[in-house]
Order: C-alpha cells, then structure tokens, then sequence
C-alpha cells in the first residue's frame, strides 16, 4: 500500500498554470484607480553630507501631488537588531553611497515625476570616501559611521578547541587567501512597490517580499500606526534569493507619497535601482589556515575573513557569520577559530545571498584539494574523510539530528565516474568536488516560530491560513500537498490566503531555508488539529476510537473495515448541528538554543536541523582562449525527505546556475570609484540556457526526525556547493589552484601562462 | 512638460482591434501594459536583454521594449494573454506547467511565446536548437533544464 497520496510525489505545482498565462499579478501590474507614479531621486555621490534640499520649484510642477523628505521620515532609522540601527530611510544628515534615496516624488504620470526629481535642489558637500576593505581599514580613512569604529561594522569571533596546538599536533599546515569581488541577485523581477491609505489610515502595500511580517513591523514604527493597520497584501514574488526580506526605503517612501497624496502611488525599480538599490552580495577576502594529519583529516583551522558590507548594516551579523557556519557544519572540526569582519565602504548595501560566501567555501574546499594533493589523497576522500556525521555536534555547539553528506558525496562521485575520470582525463580537462551545508532556518533574536489556521467550509474544503511566503520556489504548493495529505483531500479542496498581514498569522519568512521546516511543520500541525476534531466526530459516531480512523479520498474510514464510512462534508456538518469547533490550529517553533546570539554568544543550537550537499563538475578548459566549457554536473543533497522531487529537482538546477556556472564563470560587479558599472544583464552576465551543462540530480533522503515528514530543506546546500565544484574542476584542468573568484578567461590564461614559464616542459 | 503631440493609432492585440492615443515614443510594451492592461508582459531590463517583455509579431518573438507602438500598426500582435483559449491552456503552456519549467514565473511569458514560435517555425528541434532559440529569454530560477525538457516534450509530440 502507498503510504501517502501526494507527498513525495512529482506534483505539478498549484500556481504554474496562473503564471503560464500571464495572470499572475506581481507588484508591478497593480493599477488602482487614481493610482500616481512614484520616483525616488537618489545620491550621486559615494559620501556626502547634505546640507539643504529644497523641494519647492518640484511641489509647484503641474501634475506633482505629492514630495518627500527626511523631513517626513523624521530621520527614523531601521536595523535588523537593536544594535544595528543605522539606516535612515531617507537620511538626514549623510549620503554614504552612490544610489541612496534622498527624496521622492508622486505624479501623475512618470515623465511628469522624473522632470520633479530633476527640480529638486540638494545642496551636498562632498566627503572622502573609501571603497575597498583596504581603504576602509587604513589608518585615517574617512568614517562612515561614529557608532563603528575604524569602519568596523561587525566582528564575529569565534574559539573552540586549542588551534594552536591542533597546529603544533598536524601533519601539514597550510595557509591561503581566497577572494571574490560583489555579485548580484539579480531577481527576475525588478523592486516594485505599491500602497494606498484609505481614510481611516489603514495602509495597504504590496512588493516583492520574504515575509510581510518583517516588512510589516518596521512600517508600524516608521508611519506611527499600529501593526493592524499595516496590511501587507500577498502578490506574485518574481524570485527573491535570500533578498526582499528587509525593509527597503522604496517601501517606506511609497506609504509616505500614498499618505501625503491620498492617492495610490506605485514605485518600480529600474534593473539598475534594483542593482545598486536593494542588496548586493558582500565581496570577501578569507585567509583560511588548515592543519591536517597524515589522513588529511582536518585537525585545526583558523580563518580570518574580511567582507566588504557597503553603506550599512542590513543583515551583517547574520552575514559575516554564515559562510563559517555553513562549513562547520559541513565539515568536522574540532579545533577553530575564526574571525569574520564586516567592513563599511561608500557602496551599496550588501545582504545575504543565496550563494553568500563564494570566496569563503571556494578557499575552505580548494585548500583540501591542495592538501589532499601533497598527502597523495583525492579531493573526493578527502571529503569523505572530514564529512560531518548524524549525531555529532559542531564546533558551535549545534547537534546535527541527521546528515547524509556522506552518501551525497559516495553517490555523486559513483555517477559522475569520479574514480574512471580524477587524473586520468586527457589535458585542459578537469573534474573537481565541492561540498556545504545549511541552516533550516535560525530565528535567533529577531523572529519567531510559524503558525497556521485551517477553516472548514460546508463541503469538505478547506481553507489554510498561513504567513508562510512562496518567492518561486514552490512553498504554496507544498502547504496544499500536506493538508491535502493529512487530511485526505485533493489539491483543489485546498484554497490558500498567505502572507497577507491583515489575516495571516506570524511566520519567519522565506528565506534561511526554514519554510518547508518551520512552515510546513505549523501547517501539518493546523491539518492534525482538524483531524483530530473530525475524528471524534466520526469516532462517536461508529462508535469506535478515533486511533481507529483514517481519512483518504475526501472520506474518514475505519482503517480496517473501509466499508464504515463518512464523507469530510458530512463529519463537518454533523460538526455544525452539534456545535463543535472543527477549525485548526498549528504552531511551531523550532527548538533552538535562543541564548544564542550572533556577536555575543555565538554557541547554542542554531538550527533544528541541516542539509548537506555535494556537486560535482567536469569542464574542458580551451588553453587559447581561456573559456571554459561545463560537460556536465552532478548536484546531490540531503533534503530530509523530498516532498516533491520535481521541484527540488528545479532547485538544485537553478542552484548549480547561480552558484556555479555564473557565480564562478561570468558573475561579478565592475566598480568606478563606488559607481556600479554593470548593473544590467548587458554587463551583468547570467548563465543562458546555452551555457548551461547536463545536469544529474540525485535527491538522497536521510528523514529527519522532526522535519515534515522527514524534510528538511530543497536545494540551498547544492547552490552553496557548485562553486566549489567548478573552481575544483577547473582547477584540475589547467593544474593551478585558482585562489581569486569568479574565474574568468583572463585569469586562465594568466594562470596557464605562468605555469608554462614555470614548468616549460609541459 | 512633454511638448511631443499625442497620436492615434490602432494595435490587433490578440485579434482585438484597439484605438489608442498615445505619444509616438511610447514603446509597445508600456502601451500594451499601461494602456491595455495586458501585464502578463513584463519588464526586466528595458533595454532588450532579457526577454521578458517578449511578445510575437506576425508570429516573430520580439522585444516590445525596443519597439515603438506606432511601429507595430498593421500587424497581428500577440501576447501571453493571446495563447489560451478560455479555460484551455495552449499545449506549450500546458507543457511548461506539466514539465516544472516555471518557478517564480517572472520570466515565463516571454520563454512561453518564445518557445511557441520556435515550434512553428521548427516543430521538431533539436535540445541544441531549443537552448539556442531560447538564450534570448534570460531565467534566474530554473537553469533552464525543466525547460529546455518542456519544449522537447512538445518536439517529441510532433506538435
């Protein structure tokens, strides 16, 4: 017998269809009546302090309704923490870099609102500013913020063990630095906002969002209303990749224009706005120093890494953490160290990306090949030799409840033939390993659990109510499987409202991997509830105990006499008649040590559970050119369980995209002096789909304990390991470790150049 | 404020017939999202990069924020909203839902009349000719595999 009808199977997902026929709705198709266009005039200068704006030549431009200055935002100030306040949605006194919203303006149609911004007088005085780590570092650089001292923004320091004498106790040491410059999201759908008061001051707000929740809060506090008047409405999100899930000023702006002008105001980003605008990824040096014994087994590691964090804090303790924890879980280790650094400069805000860390896991996985090298060892053993088990506990102190990292490498190394191809390829060929892992979900400090109603109606059907947000991934078709499933309904009894303030009750947001673990979990509660209610129903009825009950096919059943029967219709109206609350509720929050804290105590459980993953890829490398052919890639991970595995399979595709053939092939920001030189997809270059190699999926279940259904999450651990896997393969090919990211065919040509003048036999 | 003289012109959108008057630097792509609210075409980039505002005239994919509205007078333009009939999905839309090849969707319109006019014009390509007709439609989510598998179901079918 088939244990469920729709979890883990292929689905098509509930929300493809609206989108393959273009009614799907995404921020920027709104239209409302009387609805005015919204302009954001922003800094061009990297740091100045602003001495004057005078907005009155704008306001009496025919066809303006409607100006805004700090001077409406009052100089409030928003941060991810308590301690990281310091972003004014419109500055008052700074501009800390090229892009940063200075004014706005709401008119009638855009030509009208761009000729205003252009009539807006600002007065600044232009500071020094600094746009490297370097520079930022250097003794007497200009300062971006007094609170941070020497442009130091965050400092996470991380002791365990004894690294010095894990050093004195290794085989071979060996220490490396690893770079990469700033990479972009690059979201298909460019920022959008858009928001209207009514006249009993309840403002309605859509964009692009991880969580309407976190949007939510900051907008209460800025606007000085209450959270229930703040409906953050749910929209077609078109791709969000660890952003959207700050507030962003655009937000702010638009409720101030909307207020002001008691019109709806609709904002949409330019592709270079949501470029320099939104969030960029942090560009990083990491000097990772590695002890091993004869085995290659890593005996003690210290890592120092720098990343370059832009104008502001945005996410940056979570930041400058991450791209360590991710490989402390990968990997064991006992004795470690390290010291990440989140440096400010006059460039845009950087926040937490998909791939966040490419220099950091790149450095980490390339030095074990190099090491592995001069043991005599494989990269593909050196893994297997250092991958973290089921049951251990990281250097952090988080217990890992179930991990498959070991199989995920045995089996991606069986099918990509690693044994038949590593050092038996023909020259300029190359195949190379990479491995991580990552959190489901860490709500330390700054949010909580998730949880979800379900409503009955007179038919059997069911409504799910949930915060829980779908950016393109698929959450909402996953909320349906598992009511469906729990409850033995079909998809289509299963309507969804999500992510919509007014109704929906709190949930972390999508991002940090923890919507199919916390989410899922509320809503498969919220579907327990309900049958547990309609079971005692039915229970009564046939005069059995609900334990003996199953519901299938929209009917409750007695499990071993099906012919006892009753349809959900008929259970919830009998609920009716005999006034009983059949509605659900689910709630779940993840059991997480909540004494941890990013900076000040960074030890504790920091997430219920893991995924772990591996990719590997083979390339041809043309020694005339330098480009770089992908063969083919291999992705393997640890989900848990797969709920879907049509759709993980989509994600580990689109990650070996994002993580691997643009984040260490093509993708990378040319700066002038704080100034984005290629902010659009003509200097930006994102994999195309002729780029794109043959890629094999291999989904490996390891059922975690508390995971829904065994689930963890889909796909984050492959992105966050294809970078690796390319810089390992091209590496190989050419026979140079390649230490600076992305690897571009001039760094190739470099590197083949140098090794023939230093090994001019081959 | 814009001195330019609004103008009169007639677009056949999906075999509707629409007047609209509009300044002649409007591009296709605003008077078809501003003007007749047909927003399931989208815009990305602006400049003719990604695809996404992908419409097909006399059944040729073009960018319709690189062509100007008065321009494309005279000819049958279609957009994602053109290609199901009611309540019945057109068979590459169909095959894009079955195959996965949409996740946030942003960019799915343009690949789906992408993809239509290239089984037109080629009914059975090839994964080759398939990856290149479509390297003009850019996709952040999906690389592309699910895809590139739709179009080939449909090649497969003879369709």
């Amino acid at each position: 017998m088939e244990k469920f009808s729709y979890i883990g199977k292929d689905m098509k997902r509930i929300d493809a269809a609206y989108k393959a026929t273009g009614e799907a709705l995404f921020s920027a198709d709104l239209n409302l009546p009387r609805m005015l266009v919204g302009k954001v005039l922003r800094s061009p200068h990297a740091h100045a302090r602003i001495v004057a704006i005078d907005t009155v030549k704008a306001e009496k431009l025919p066809g303006v309704k409607a100006v805004v200055t700090a001077k409406d935002t009052c100089g409030d100030k928003w941060g991810v923490f308590k301690y990281t306040q310091d972003q004014q949605f419109l500055p008052t006194e700074k501009v800390r870099y090229v892009g940063e919203e200075v004014a706005a303006v709401a008119a009638v149609d855009e030509d009208t609102a761009l000729e205003a911004l252009s009539l807006i007088d600002v007065t600044y005085e232009v500071l020094p500013a600094v746009f490297t780590i370097e520079e930022a570092l250097a003794p007497g650089a200009p300062q971006l913020h007094e609170v941070y001292p020497n442009n130091t923004n965050i400092h996470v320091f991380i002791d365990v063990g004894d690294v010095e004498k894990g050093f004195a106790h290794s085989y071979l040491v060996k220490e490396d630095n690893f770079t990469a410059p700033e990479d972009s999201y690059f979201q298909g759908e460019p920022y959008a906002v858009a928001a209207q008061f009514d006249h009993a001051g309840n403002l309605e707000i859509w964009m692009p969002n991880a969580g309407p929740h976190l949007k939510a809060k900051p907008l209460s506090n800025v606007l000085k209303i209450p959270l229930n008047k703040v409906r953050v409405r749910k929209i077609t999100i078109g791709g969000a990749f660890g952003g959207r899930s700050e507030i962003s000023p655009a937000d702010v702006i638009c409720a101030f224009l909307a207020k002001k002008a008691q019109r709806p105001v609709k904002i949409v980003y330019t592709r270079e706005e949501n470029t320099v605008c939104t969030r960029q990824a942090h560009s990083m040096i990491a000097k990772i120093k590695t002890g091993v014994d004869k085995e290659g087994r890593v005996v003690a590691r210290d890592i120092t890494c720098h990343m370059d964090g832009g104008a502001y804090s945005s996410t940056g303790p979570i930041a400058t953490s991450v791209p360590f924890l991710c490989m402390e879980q990968a990997y064991r280790m006992e004795n470690v160290r390290y010291n990440g650094y989140r440096i400010l400069t006059n460039k845009p805000i950087r926040g937490m990306f998909r791939t966040h860390g490419r220099a950091f896991a790149c450095g980490v996985d390339i030095q074990l090949d190099m090491i592995g090298e001069a043991l005599g060892i494989d990269p593909l053993t050196m893994r297997l030799r250092n991958a973290r088990q089921t049951g251990d506990t990281t250097p952090t102190k988080s217990y890992v409840p179930s991990c498959g990292l070991t199989e995920t490498i045995e089996k991606t190394g069986k099918m990509s033939r690693w044994k038949e191809k590593f050092r038996k390829l023909p020259p300029y060929y190359g195949i190379g390993i990479g491995c991580n892992s990552v959190q489901t979900g860490f709500p330390m400090g700054i949010r909580g659990g998730s949880q979800a109603f379900i409503k009955l109606n007179e038919d059997g059907g069911v409504t799910v109510i949930t915060g829980i947000v779908d950016n393109g991934q698929g959450n909402d078709h996953m909320i349906v499987q598992i009511v469906a499933e729990e409850l033995g309904l079909t998809p289509d009894d299963v309507q969804l409202i999500t992510a919509d303030t007014e109704v929906t009750p709190s949930d972390p947001g999508s991002y940090s991997m923890c919507e199919t673990f916390i989410g899922g979990n509320a809503v498969r509660l919220a579907a327990q509830d309900v049958k547990k209610k309609l079971f005692r129903i039915v229970a009564d009825e046939f005069g059995v105990s609900a334990e003996q009950l199953s519901a299938k096919n929209r009917k409750i059943f007695v499990t071993n006499d099906p012919q006892q029967e009753m349809s959900i219709a008929k259970a919830v109206r009998m609920a009716l008649t005999r006034n009983e609350s059949i509605s659900g509720e689910g709630s779940y929050w993840p059991k997480v040590d909540w004494r941890r804290e990013w900076v000040k105590n960074p030890y504790g459980q920091l997430s219920e559970t893991f995924s772990f993953g591996t990719v590997i890829c083979e390339v041809k490398v043309d020694p005339e050119t330098g480009q770089v052919e992908v063969l083919e890639v291999t992705a393997s991970q640890d989900v848990g369980y797969a709920l879907n595995p049509k759709v993980i399979e989509g994600q580990f595709e689109g990650g070996v995209a994002m993580g691997g053939q643009g984040g260490m092939l093509t993708e990378y920001l040319q700066w002038h002096e704080g100034r984005v030189l290629t902010p659009t997809q003509l200097g930006y270059l994102i994999p195309l789909a002729i780029d794109m190699p043959k890629i094999n999926n291999i989904i490996v279940e390891t059922i975690d304990p508390k995971g829904p259904y065994g689930a963890k999450e889909a796909g984050m651990s492959v992105a966050m390991s294809a970078a690796q896997a390319y810089c390992g393969a091209i590496s190989n090919a050419v026979g140079v470790y390649f230490h600076e990211y992305p690897i571009t065919p001039d760094k190739i040509l470099k590197a083949i150049e140098e090794k023939k003048k230093r090994d001019p036999k081959r | 404020m814009n001195e330019m003289k609004k103008t009169a012109i007639t677009l056949n959108v999906n075999n509707e017939i629409f007047d609209i008057v509009t300044f002649p630097n409007q591009t296709l792509l605003e008077v078809l999202r501003d003007h007749l609210h047909l927003t399931g075409t989208k815009e990305s980039c602006g400049e003719g990069a990604c695809g996404s505002c992908t419409v097909l005239l006399n059944g040729v994919p073009v960018r319709s924020c690189l062509t100007l509205a008065i321009a494309a007078q005279g000819k049958e333009i279609t957009t994602i909203e053109g290609l199901s009939k009611g309540e019945k999905l057109h068979p590459v839309q169909e095959a894009f839902v079955n195959h996965h090849a949409i996740q946030c969707g942003f960019c799915s319109p343009g690949m789906i009349l992408t993809a239509y006019a290239l089984l037109k014009e080629n009914p059975n390509p090839t994964e080759a000719e398939i990856r290149r007709a479509i390297s003009g439609n850019v996709c952040r989510c999906t690389g592309y595999a699910k895809i590139v598998e739709a179009i080939k179901s449909l090649a497969e079918e003879g369709r």
